[in-house]
């Protein structure tokens, strides 16, 4: 066979099978539809993202609690060591003060 | 003009550069001390601590109004197993950096009896008292504390002596 032989063969007119159309329609009922999102699926969304907002702002505001509790309790015990000490050589200058004086 | 102009501008940057913490290595001494407890406020952590403090409470007001004024508060203590094992050569250089004219030591005492010293050192600017370091020694105890800002000194001894809160946790390192 040659070329042209070859090429009539591969590209005649072909009729379909008799249920061809039957089968497609069938496929087309079986698909699942593409439909735009409803409402309620819309409001589902915005609020899981407005509980994630809020869960991180609550989150935030926890940490900064702890932060400043922590520091308070740093603070408190820096004044109470420095405190002390300077009240130590307090002491002891008024106390030799007074020795002098008496 | 020119030779004039260096200076006074080195002296007016010096007056806007803001108070610092002493710089104090404490490497040696941590290396043979059996505890060691840090407390490190910079300026924003301890306006933090402070605003966590009552109001209510009258200890705690006052604290809150001494620091109010401060840029930062840095402890070091050091606690030792036994007597002598840190020697009046370990604590020269943390006396290195107060040197007059910006440092100045207004209390040295010493008691025979317990061994212990406490020095006290101001840092005086345009202001007033810019800052504060106590460097206390005793046979199995060393205390470095450094105050930056403007400190009242009666307020806080005044707090010294008579505050008596809990203990609170704090991190302890060897």
């Amino acid at each position: 066979m040659n070329l042209e032989q070859e090429l009539k063969s591969a590209l005649r007119r072909q009729d379909p099978s008799p249920d061809f159309a039957e089968r497609v329609l069938a496929r087309v009922a079986a698909a699942p539809l593409r439909t735009a999102p409803r409402v309620s699926q819309v409001w589902v969304r915005w609020l899981a993202a407005i509980a994630a907002a809020l869960l991180l702002a609550a989150g935030g505001l926890e940490y900064r609690h702890y932060r400043g509790e922590r520091a308070k309790a740093q603070v408190l015990l820096a004044v109470r060591i420095a405190g002390s000490k300077l009240n130590k050589a307090q002491r002891k200058v008024h106390m030799l003060a007074h020795r002098s004086n008496s | 003009m020119k030779a004039v102009g260096l200076p006074v501008a080195l002296l007016l940057l010096a007056g806007t550069l803001p108070a610092q913490q002493v710089k104090w290595n404490f490497d040696k001494l941590a290396a043979r001390a059996s505890d060691s407890t840090e407390v490190s406020l910079d300026g924003a952590l301890l306006q933090l601590g402070a605003k966590f403090l009552s109001d209510e409470d009258k200890d705690q007001a006052k604290i809150k109004k001494l620091v109010g004024g401060l840029k930062g508060i840095y402890i070091k203590t050091f606690e030792f197993k036994k007597p002598g094992e840190y020697s009046a050569s370990d604590v020269e250089p943390f006396r290195a950096p107060l040197r007059p004219p910006e440092w100045q030591r207004i209390v040295g005492t010493h008691s025979n009896e317990d061994g212990e010293s406490v020095e006290v050192y101001i840092k005086n600017d345009s202001k007033g008292i810019g800052g504060l370091v106590i460097i206390s020694t005793a046979p199995k105890e060393l205390t470095l504390v450094n105050i930056v800002g403007a400190v009242d000194l009666d307020s806080l001894s005044e707090l010294g002596k008579h505050f008596d809160f809990p203990e609170v946790e704090v991190e302890k390192k060897k």
